[in-house]
């Protein structure tokens, strides 16, 4: 959707996760799209450098998340959510339909 | 000319930001080391944070630092007789939502140093603060208040315009009993 402008799938991928989910790490990310790791990576590499991610560590995972600092964050935001009304049903949904609510250690599902 | 080693942390940026200007490449002092030289060095920065104002190309600026003897190290650049770190953040040059409109010369004996105003350094500072609840960073405000003076009503507008007014009121304490007591 917004590829001609972002430059690469895979910074649109990370980029609609990111907006949905309000922060992911890498493999989750390739994970959703199916696809492969490396270039996720480098998107969020390349995201966090250019100042619209920061990232922090939870145990052995590096979660990114918007840079709440970034000068364009509320037009990105804007672009993106345009974007994503423009997705097929199921993968918006998929996007947005996670579940956030805490599941307790041990309980059965 | 001071050899690298001999540089204050403004010497040195002052230095960098002269050479990188020759070669058509506009950087300004943000960040950390603002605080630093601000606050009489009561907090120590050991990165110089070089706002990358036009966007030049980074093989550019490698190839600009390499010059003046300065090895690309991930996303820093480092020198044998320094220990501090040169980072390239990108453009614009803002603080929240807002580009800055002020960027303060000083002439030092090894260039001419382009730093951002006191007021945006205290407004870069409460940035961290007001978005990520990070003391450290309203310290680092509050000791730059308190040496040299800021326009606390131009931060006040400033916090305003971020949607953090009701925050900026609970702190505003710290930066005006400062201001009072302002040396400059």
């Amino acid at each position: 959707m917004l590829v001609p402008i972002l430059g690469s799938l895979s910074s649109e991928r990370v980029l609609i996760f990111i907006l949905t989910r309000k922060e992911g790490y890498a493999r989750e990310i390739a994970r959703f799209f199916k696809t492969d790791l490396g270039p996720v990576q480098k998107q969020l590499e390349k995201l966090e450098l250019g100042g619209i991610l920061v990232s922090r560590t939870a145990g052995r995972t590096r979660l990114y998340e918007f840079n709440p600092r970034y000068t364009f964050l509320k037009e990105l935001k804007s672009l993106l959510e345009k974007a994503l009304s423009f997705y097929p049903d199921e993968e918006r949904e998929g996007l947005l339909m996670n579940r956030r609510r805490p599941r307790r250690h041990g309980k059965p599902l | 000319m001071k050899s690298i080693k001999a540089m204050t942390n403004a010497e040195l940026a002052a230095f960098i930001e002269s050479h990188l200007l020759k070669r058509g490449i506009d950087v300004v002092l943000s960040g950390g080391a603002c605080v630093s030289i601000y606050s009489s060095h009561k907090y120590v920065s050991m990165d110089l944070d070089l706002v990358n104002v036009r966007f030049v190309k980074r093989r550019d600026i490698r190839s600009a630092m390499k010059e003046i003897g300065f090895q690309e190290e991930g996303r820093h650049f480092r020198h044998p007789d320094t220990e501090l770190f040169i980072e390239f953040p990108p453009g614009p040059l803002a603080v929240g939502k807002e580009p800055v409109k002020q960027v303060d010369e000083r002439k030092l004996p090894t260039g001419v140093l382009r730093i951002i105003s006191p007021t945006d350094c205290v407004k870069d500072r409460l940035a961290g603060y007001y978005h990520w609840n990070d003391l450290q960073s309203l310290e680092q405000a509050s000791w730059v208040a308190e040496a040299i003076k800021i326009d606390l009503k131009e931060i006040e507008r400033w916090s305003k315009v971020e949607g953090k007014l009701g925050e900026f009121k609970r702190i505003r304490t710290r930066l005006v009993r400062k201001e009072k007591t302002g040396s400059k």
